[in-house]
């Protein structure tokens, strides 16, 4: 067994500690007795996303998610092929932004992005930053990956301009209890399409979700036809973590 | 400069204050500044019209604080009177409050000079008042950005606002500081040649991949750390501007630093390679300013260092070293310090994210801790405290630190005494984040020095 983890634009798109989700990953493999293998691919530089078992795409500044929009337009049959054959995308802030149909920036201008999720996003005035705690909404609950967590929040941390609204066929992962999410104003956090996964939440987030992290190596797992559950680790650092995200900075609920 | 009856008003009322402050025993707060701003918002253009010889100010994100002491250091032996502000109150008010300070109720001063560490954010608030004769510009590296927002922002923001008049002392081996000096005709640059660290590949998280000027990918012949280094874009011609000071012939003695620019050696005693880039610019500075070499090197030489900088504690079986830690680039320079000796190491690291710390821990995961899980054989206890331990303990296990060595204990007294209780023979290390950093420097004083008295009983 090995999960070929994909990390796309590594050198770009890094600005908030993403290489700890890639290390959370693999050293969830590796714990298991799972080989992982990690590429990291940039602008110009060839990949057959069919032969991906997990994508991860990060959130940059402004400026380097201009650069690489040309880019990933190129790319855009083979990775569609590739999500609707079930391939695991793990899409955090700008990344998220740059799968959704366009950025429409402060003067009205729209950068086209991919339009494999059926979400827009809107630059807005004031940039949505803190703490955040997602409750999880039923069809991630209900997993067995999740449920045998005996969690059913993420937590995180959230850093964005951009307002992202879903379109009508998607519901977004869970709903911010804490924090904003999305736009500030549905309080729906992050979005699912089959297993392309997008949210605002860095911290990183897999280290302290690793239920979430598990439940991506499991699907990508399933999609290569390996139906077995994935062993429980001994996850207690990492809950002491998420319990005490989740003691300090819960609120009442809006 | 004509001065208002606001003056007037705002200089008194915000001395009467502090002076009422301190009659109840209060320790120095920024709110006389505070005061002083509300009643005039624009105090500072006349306060700083006082300074015969002007104001020096000191930006960037790591060294703001060991450059001005170092630079202040200096000018005070070059026989300078200099007005300054304290480490930590380097925004609006806290700079007021100094200057404040350092007026009489007459409105006048007795320093030729006004040297200002600057907050990052703030300087487009301090150049809307003031036109500082000279600015020092350290590094940009990310830090804070549930504050700051993105570090190309900060960057764009603290360039636009220095005004034109203005002589910059640039970092020439950060691209981001250097790109500053383009077709300005007031700069001076200082760099290094080459450090015994200095690398031709870097596997650090970097900020500055791409040419500031074209956006084209930049390229390196040598790495000192981060994005520091020799560097050139293929494509513009920007490249890494020859330094007026330059340092060479660097080389690490016994808890000192030792470098040539010129013909004049110099000596810090002061370890941590960022550390000479802070002496560099605090030297680049003073000869901006006029003052001779041979002042630069006595005043490096008497530097102390201020308080968690690397400072010297006792503690159970042995010394210990004391050191802010703020974001991956600085973590990464003291992780290198300390596998950089060859002893034991048992380390406590106290993480907090209030506002002064910036409440975004993210950047846990960009400093390289895997040195420390590969360094296994030499790293004892690590003890994770304050209010991120939990973050902190994750941290190290996915770095590859066996668990059984990291400890939790989120009270800062306990996680000292633990220390003291279990450190071995060799080093120890204490690595608390801002807010963190003077109440353990608090506990490290009273345990050290009861220590001391412990023995001197024994006698």
């Amino acid at each position: 067994m090995k999960i070929k983890i994909c990390h796309m634009y590594h050198d770009l798109l890094d600005l908030y500690g993403d290489r700890g989700n890639i290390l959370t990953l693999v050293a969830r493999c590796q714990w298991r007795g799972i080989e992982a293998e990690v590429c990291r691919k940039s602008i110009g530089e060839e990949v057959d996303f069919s032969e991906v078992d997990i994508l991860f795409i990060g959130g940059g500044s402004d400026r380097e998610q201009n650069i690489l929009v040309e880019d990933l337009l190129r790319r855009k049959d083979n990775l569609t092929a590739a999500i609707e054959q079930g391939l695991v995308v793990l899409l955090i802030c700008g990344g998220y932004q740059l799968l959704g149909k366009y950025y429409q920036t402060g003067t009205g201008t729209q950068i086209p992005g991919l339009g494999v999720l059926d979400v827009y996003t809107v630059a807005g005035a004031e940039r949505l930053i803190g703490n955040v705690i997602v409750e999880l909404g039923p069809e991630l609950s209900s997993s067995e990956i999740i449920g045998r967590s005996g969690l059913s929040s993420l937590v995180g941390f959230e850093n964005h301009s951009g307002r992202t609204y879903l379109g009508a066929g998607l519901v977004p992962l869970g709903r911010a209890t804490t924090g904003n999410g999305n736009n500030g104003q549905d309080r729906g956090e992050g979005v699912r399409y089959r297993n392309v996964f997008g949210t605002y939440l860095h911290g990183p987030l897999l280290p302290k979700n690793p239920h979430f992290a598990d439940l991506l190596l499991q699907l990508a797992l399933e999609r290569r036809g390996y139906e077995a559950k994935l062993s429980a680790l001994e996850d207690q650092l990492e809950l002491r973590a998420h319990q005490a995200v989740v003691e300090r900075f819960h609120m009442k609920q809006f | 400069m004509k001065r208002t009856w606001r003056f007037w008003i705002a200089l008194w009322a915000s001395k009467l204050t502090g002076f009422a402050l301190k009659l109840l025993g209060k320790k120095a707060t920024t709110f006389p500044g505070v005061l002083a701003q509300r009643i005039h918002p624009e105090i500072l253009r006349d306060l700083g019209a006082n300074y015969g010889e002007g104001i020096i100010i000191v930006t960037g994100t790591n060294g703001k604080t060991t450059t001005s002491n170092l630079l202040a250091g200096i000018l005070q032996t070059a026989g300078k009177e200099v007005a300054f502000n304290q480490a930590g109150a380097n925004m609006l008010s806290g700079i007021t409050g100094a200057l404040i300070a350092n007026t009489t109720w007459t409105g006048s001063t007795n320093a030729q000079m006004a040297l200002l560490e600057v907050d990052e954010a703030t300087v487009p608030k301090l150049c809307r008042q003031l036109t500082p004769r000279l600015a020092v510009v350290t590094n940009f590296f990310r830090d804070q950005l549930d504050r700051y927002g993105e570090l190309d922002t900060t960057v764009r923001l603290v360039k636009q606002a220095l005004p034109a008049a203005t002589t910059l002392i640039l970092n020439a081996d950060d691209p981001l500081v250097a790109q500053f000096g383009i077709n300005g005709s007031k700069v001076r640059y200082y760099g290094v040649e080459r450090t015994p660290e200095s690398r031709t590949d870097s596997s650090e998280t970097r900020e500055a991949r791409f040419c500031p000027a074209c956006g084209q990918v930049l390229e390196y012949s040598l790495y000192h750390y981060g994005q520091l280094g020799l560097f050139n874009c293929s494509s513009c011609g920007f490249s890494r501007p020859l330094p007026d000071s330059l340092a060479e012939h660097i080389h690490l003695e016994e808890g000192k630093i030792v470098f040539r620019v010129g013909v004049s050696t110099f000596e810090l005693g002061m370890t941590g390679f960022f550390n000479l880039y802070n002496a560099l610019a605090a030297l680049a500075a003073a000869r901006e300013l006029g003052v001779g070499d041979q002042d630069s090197i006595s005043g490096l030489r008497q530097f102390v260092p201020q308080a968690g900088r690397m400072e010297r504690f006792v503690l159970g079986s042995g010394s210990l070293t004391l050191a802010l830690v703020k974001n991956p680039t600085g973590f990464n320079q003291i992780i290198s310090t300390m596998l950089g000796q060859t002893q034991h190491i048992d380390i406590l690291i106290a993480i907090n994210d209030l506002a002064a710390d910036g409440r975004d821990i993210s950047w846990l995961w960009d400093a390289d801790f895997e040195r420390l899980g590969q360094a296994d054989a030499r790293v004892g206890r690590v003890i994770c405290s304050g209010l991120r331990a939990e973050d902190m303990a994750l941290r190290l296990k996915y770095a590859g630190v066996a668990e059984d060595k990291i400890l939790l204990e989120k009270s800062l007294e306990q996680a000292v005494e633990l220390l003291e209780a279990c450190r071995q023979q060799g080093a120890a290390f204490v690595l608390p984040t801002y807010t963190a950093l003077f109440p353990t420097r608090d506990i490290l004083a009273v345990r050290s020095q009861s220590r001391t008295e412990q023995e001197e009983g024994r006698s």
